[in-house]
């Protein structure tokens, strides 16, 4: 056991120095990224700002709580973004044969395909969630305890599972159909809005539907608005239901496992 | 020589109509976007917030529907296809073709607005007036005058385009720039937040750039919260700019051939 551990361990770690190696051959080619993300996100918040400024708090939420909230959500979205990002790309690798190479070597499928590419370039998205977040911690006064801590790597680690989860059961639709990457550009509007906005301010209708049926309110909004001691007024919760997160995240990641392995099942190799 | 660009269009036309699942997608991914910029409105109108510079939420629905249509018929691939053919080298057969290049690019563009006007917009016009009510222009003329700026708006982002694929010729490197321009566009256009809204300092900063005359003009006439004379003064700036970018295009695109050649010599 301890063995096996060692030898995935050490496999990752060659897979992730390969993976950036690539990826910083090329230094230059970041810029783009490195100019675009940060402007997306900049300007994202500040239309918040905007808006809450001519307007009112959304839903009781004003803009240093926003600010909080955004930026829990993109953290999130950034850590996924560099550890999970192969899960967008499943479509590729069975069109082009890709798949058959992981079927192949002794070891658990979906671990080759998460970690043979760590995209080392995530970490842009991360430097403008971390700066709205701190941002935000400041404006609303968010006291770092140690019990806070704890609770926000929790939180941070059961959002990253939950938004795995939902790629990876999108990506293993590719095994039937042979392509999804359009889903994936579909279900990042979808995180992004609900990850990002109080959730509250959509019907109830679709809160139900972002709690218990594709559980992302769980990513940011139910966390944060316990952080911050605010009520969902929408559904009516109890609080101590927002640390459910890393449970969720877990459930949601073996589910996923599970929904991943049937597909595998029908996956024929599209080689000629 | 007006056939071969109409082959180009049809063409693209035809392949755009092919790709159910793409179309299923992009009608799906625009319709959130939409949902949750109503409801985003929606809670900034909410409790008793009757009209904010003269808007009130009926005017922003209709803006927003408006503008997230206008967004997937504006097809400007301009930039992407220039970055991909330096990149894979296949300009060089394009420069083989004895008609004007950036011309096929536009007559590819046109037939990809067609096709998504068909499989695009009319999906979500009738999702968003199934949701929201259809949103009516705010008058007969306005709607007459709407269609023309709109013409030239496409001109506006359809030249940036072009204008922003050519950095390519000289610094691939560096990525495709066309996603950088296209997050300020997005902002600055007042695609997403009309820039009525903005701290006046930016919109007086704005009067001198190109964007908002790219989606805030069209869809502040649409909602008649421009009126006739201002429109046809911002059609006038329209047109000015359509010919600075142009005038910058053709300089560009002059210089740019003979950089391709030495590369390739």
């Amino acid at each position: 056991m301890v063995s096996s551990i060692r030898h995935y361990a050490s496999v990752a770690a060659c897979f992730a120095r390969l993976a950036i190696q690539r990826q910083l051959e090329y230094p230059l080619f970041l810029f783009s990224w490195l100019l675009m993300i940060p402007i997306q996100y900049f300007s994202g918040i500040w239309m918040l700002k905007i808006i809450v400024d001519r307007f009112q708090p959304l839903n009781g939420w004003d803009f240093p709580e926003l600010t909080f909230l955004y930026g829990l959500g993109l953290i999130s979205h950034g850590i996924f973004v560099v550890f999970f990002i192969n899960t967008w790309h499943i479509d590729h690798m069975v069109i082009d044969g890709q798949f058959d190479r992981l079927l192949l070597r002794p070891m658990n499928v979906f671990f080759q395909l998460v970690a043979s590419y760590v995209n080392f370039i995530g970490l842009i998205d991360c430097i403008p969630g971390i700066i709205i977040f701190i941002y935000g911690c400041q404006l609303v006064g968010f006291e770092w305890t140690f019990f806070n801590v704890i609770k926000f790597l929790l939180v941070l680690a059961g959002g990253v599972f939950i938004r795995a989860a939902l790629f990876i059961t999108l990506g293993t639709i590719a095994f039937w159909t042979k392509r999804n990457a359009s889903m994936v550009g579909f279900a990042l509007g979808m995180l992004e809005r609900g990850t990002m906005y109080p959730l509250t301010i959509y019907p109830h209708i679709i809160q139900t539907l972002f709690t218990f049926v594709i559980p992302i309110g769980f990513i940011s909004f139910y966390p944060a608005a316990q952080f911050l001691g605010k009520s969902s007024d929408g559904l009516q919760l109890p609080l101590s239901f927002a640390l459910m997160t890393p449970a969720i995240g877990m459930v949601c990641f073996f589910l996923s496992q599970w929904i991943f392995r049937i597909g595998m099942k029908s996956y024929e190799s599209a080689g000629s | 020589m007006l056939y071969a660009y109409w082959y180009i269009t049809k063409m693209k036309l035809l392949t755009g109509l092919a790709y159910r699942f793409e179309v299923f997608a992009s009608v799906g991914t625009n319709l959130i976007l939409m949902l949750a910029s109503v409801f985003l409105w929606k809670a900034a109108y909410s409790g008793g917030t009757q009209q904010v510079n003269a808007l009130n939420l009926q005017d922003l629905t209709t803006y927003t529907i408006l503008s997230i249509m206008l967004s997937s018929v504006y097809v400007c691939g301009v930039q992407d296809t220039i970055y991909r053919k330096i990149r894979d080298g296949q300009i060089v057969t394009d420069f083989y073709r004895p008609i004007p290049l950036l011309a096929c690019y536009l007559a590819d563009d046109i037939g990809g607005m067609l096709s998504a006007l068909i499989n695009k917009v009319l999906p979500l016009f009738l999702f968003a007036a199934l949701f929201f009510g259809v949103p009516w222009p705010s008058s007969g003329i306005n709607l007459l005058l709407f269609i023309p700026c709109c013409l030239l708006s496409y001109g506006i982002l359809w030249l940036l385009s072009a204008l922003v694929g050519l950095i390519a010729f000289w610094v691939m490197e560096i990525g495709n720039m066309g996603m950088v321009k296209d997050s300020i566009v997005r902002v600055l256009s007042g695609s997403i937040v009309p820039l009525w809204f903005f701290p006046e300092s930016v919109q007086t900063v704005s009067k001198f750039l190109p964007f908002q005359y790219t989606y805030q003009t069209p869809l502040g006439i649409y909602i008649g919260n421009i009126g006739t004379r201002e429109a046809l003064a911002a059609m006038g700036i329209q047109f000015i700019w359509i010919a600075v970018l142009f005038m910058l295009l053709a300089a560009g695109w002059k210089r740019t051939k003979t950089k391709t050649l030495i590369q390739g010599g």
